[in-house]
């Protein structure tokens, strides 16, 4: 092996290996179009490339492309499950949900409010409570590896089991409610639970929903905060940054591409899941948790022999729009600060 | 909170004339001492608030499981005041929590096996190999992260029960499989990028073929993010209820938490019944963790420096 890294082929000599697969490792599955000249006979690596690709390939046309080209035909039908055939009716499950329909257009419009604010308020707040965390994680020397797993321990039991644990916890008198008695906020109980009460069902799952957010979050702010060159930092200090400013100044903007992570995360989290808001309220007292991912989910799934599974695929493509908007606000949001 | 702990963690030494030039500057050497104590008590402080937060329900989860039915009823204190085990024997005897135990560890395994086989071999595609149609299949996979769940939830259904799976523990761990694509192609991809090429270079001078390079090259120097993936694809799966509950009907195939909301749909849930069913979920997840925490967090930062 004296001649290490020597090509085999003539082609290749001038670049180099290195030069061709480190870029396009670099995570963002971005790589450039195939320029390069092939190591062996024509094809092998192709041949090869195609054969550890096909599993997953196999996979995704079943499982994936299959039953959303499915589930896009029947947005554009009405059919409740069990008759043989489709009733094809266009847009009109579109329409009727955003508009037309007297039953489920209100409903609709009413889980997007809902759904509105747990968008808004779920990506803020998990960076405001994430952020600062990790900032704070970081510099801890000590414990730092046992604070870590305590604060992943959410991301680690969020299931139903602990959905079940919040609900016991904030039930009228639950251990929310005794904290609060305790340390002398006796006013703010609930004495009808928490999520009985119309005004905090929906604030209590939100602050469930960070809860469960936060883990994932803080992780990648503390894995960013550990490749930001510490130079860096020690430069802003000598130039009379103290605490408050290096963090704000240089810290803060040097891991906007995570927070762009953090909230894309998020904000698709809060558009399409809602199995906090299932096991917890299912929706209720009076529709005021309702948000759309379960209203998509309640047509589909509990709605018996009323023919609305076309209404709630073509909820459910609604939703997949709005993410894609979101996704592309977000990464053009990203590219125009950095 | 105006000391800066960054400086700390440098020793200080005299070599670096402009630094020492700059900590002179500080006012009163030891009342910034004082500081930078008070700092770091505020910062722990802080850390172990949040600290609390985290496991909050956690602990009242355990707390219930360990108290009978009187006095879960009453609210009372995070330590039980006549703990008792039998709480726990009784729900899992109760409940046949044994056979759900089984089915949830089945299905887990399967993914997570599937998971790393599947996309270790993608991801070592889309990082290495080069061919035709490389850029477009890749964010393909990557495209999958936007389609909402519940899109697909009804199709696979209807799909598994044409196929005739549907109701069955390969029902679904194929979706699952499928649905954790995007992560697990995204932190493969990544891990292997990383790896100088120079090693597969020399490993096809002495002739090794593509897939042994994979095998005893690439796959071992990945094992952090292959830890990874198995982790991150093991915890939702574990816990995983949205398509397990639509799509499993025959009580023998429940997993955990299926068996945990037949718990909770009785017409009166026993509170300290459902926190010990709810421990008995979590305990397994919680351990494997904790046992692969440390390989966890290098993979992920790994993956996100790569």
């Amino acid at each position: 092996m004296t001649t290490a890294p020597r090509p085999t082929s003539v082609g290749e000599a001038g670049s180099g290996g290195g030069s061709c697969t480190l870029p396009a490792g670099a995570a963002d599955t971005a790589p450039r179009p195939g320029k390069r000249p092939r190591r062996r006979g024509p094809g092998g690596e192709a041949l090869s490339g195609y054969l550890f690709v096909a599993p997953a390939v196999v996979l995704f046309a079943v499982m994936g492309l299959y039953t959303v080209g499915y589930g896009f035909l029947l947005s554009f039908a009405s059919w409740n499950g069990f008759t043989p055939h489709w009733t094809w009716v266009g847009l009109d499950n579109y329409a009727d949900l955003l508009w037309r329909s007297p039953v489920y257009a209100p409903r609709v419009r009413s889980a997007g409010l809902n759904t509105l604010w747990v968008m808004i308020a779920v990506p803020v707040l998990t960076v405001m409570v994430s952020f600062p965390l990790a900032v704070l994680l970081n510099q801890a020397r000590r414990m730092q590896g046992v604070l870590r797993s305590v604060f992943f321990l959410p991301y680690v039991t969020s299931g139903i089991a602990v959905f079940f644990a919040w609900q016991y916890i904030l039930r009228p008198d639950g251990a929310v409610n005794l904290l609060l008695d305790g340390i002398g906020l006796g006013s703010l109980q609930q004495p009808q639970g928490w999520l009985g009460n119309p005004d905090t069902a929906l604030p209590t799952l939100i602050v469930v929903t960070v809860w469960g957010a936060v883990p994932v979050s803080m992780l990648l702010y503390l894995t960013g905060l550990q490749t930001i060159d510490r130079s860096l930092l020690e430069a802003a200090q000598l130039d009379g940054a103290g605490w408050w400013r290096t963090n704000a100044s240089v810290v803060w903007p040097l891991l906007r591409p995570i927070t762009a992570i953090v909230v894309l995360l998020n904000l698709r989290d809060s558009l399409q899941g809602f199995q906090t808001f299932l096991v917890m309220t299912n929706g209720g007292p009076g529709d005021h948790t309702n948000v759309l991912g379960l209203e998509a989910y309640s047509l589909a799934f509990l709605k018996q022999l009323r023919p609305t599974l076309g209404l709630a695929s073509a909820l459910g493509w609604l939703l997949f729009a709005a993410a894609l908007v979101l996704a592309l606000i977000n990464l053009r949001a990203l590219r125009s600060k950095t | 909170m105006t000391s800066i702990p960054v400086a700390d963690k440098r020793p200080r030494t005299t070599a670096h004339p402009d630094r020492a030039g700059a900590m002179g500057k500080r006012p009163g050497g030891g009342g910034a001492r004082n500081r930078r104590r008070l700092a770091r008590f505020v910062v722990g402080l802080l850390l172990a608030g949040y600290a609390a937060v985290s496991v909050y329900p956690f602990l009242w989860m355990v707390s219930a499981a360990f108290k009978d039915q009187l006095e879960v009823v009453s609210g009372g204190h995070l330590i039980p005041e006549n703990p008792t085990f039998d709480t726990l024997i009784d729900t899992w005897n109760k409940l046949h929590f044994f056979d759900f135990f089984l089915n949830s560890l089945l299905v887990t395994l399967y993914t997570v096996v599937l998971t790393l086989v599947v996309y270790a071999a993608a991801g070592y595609a889309f990082a290495v190999l080069r061919f035709p149609g490389r850029t477009f299949l890749s964010r393909l996979f990557v495209s999958l992260l936007f389609v909402p769940g519940v899109t697909v939830m009804l199709p696979i259904v209807l799909l598994e029960n044409e196929l005739g799976i549907l109701g069955t523990h390969w029902g679904l761990v194929l979706p699952f499989v499928n649905g954790g694509a995007p992560l697990s192609i995204l932190l493969m991809t990544g891990a292997f990028g990383a790896i100088p090429a120079e090693l597969r270079d020399s490993a096809r001078v002495d002739g090794a073929s593509e897939f042994r390079i994979f095998l005893n090259i690439y796959l071992p120097l990945a094992q952090p993010a292959l830890i990874t993936v198995a982790l991150l694809t093991a915890i939702p799966t574990w816990n995983e209820y949205l398509l397990t509950r639509v799509s499993l009907t025959d009580r023998s195939t429940f997993t955990l938490p299926l068996g945990l909301q037949t718990l909770a749909a009785e017409n009166v849930p026993h509170y300290n019944n459902l926190m010990a069913g709810a421990l008995i979920v979590v305990i397994p997840v919680v351990l494997l963790f904790l046992c692969l925490q440390r390989y966890f967090v290098n993979g992920l930062v790994g993956a996100v420096k790569g």
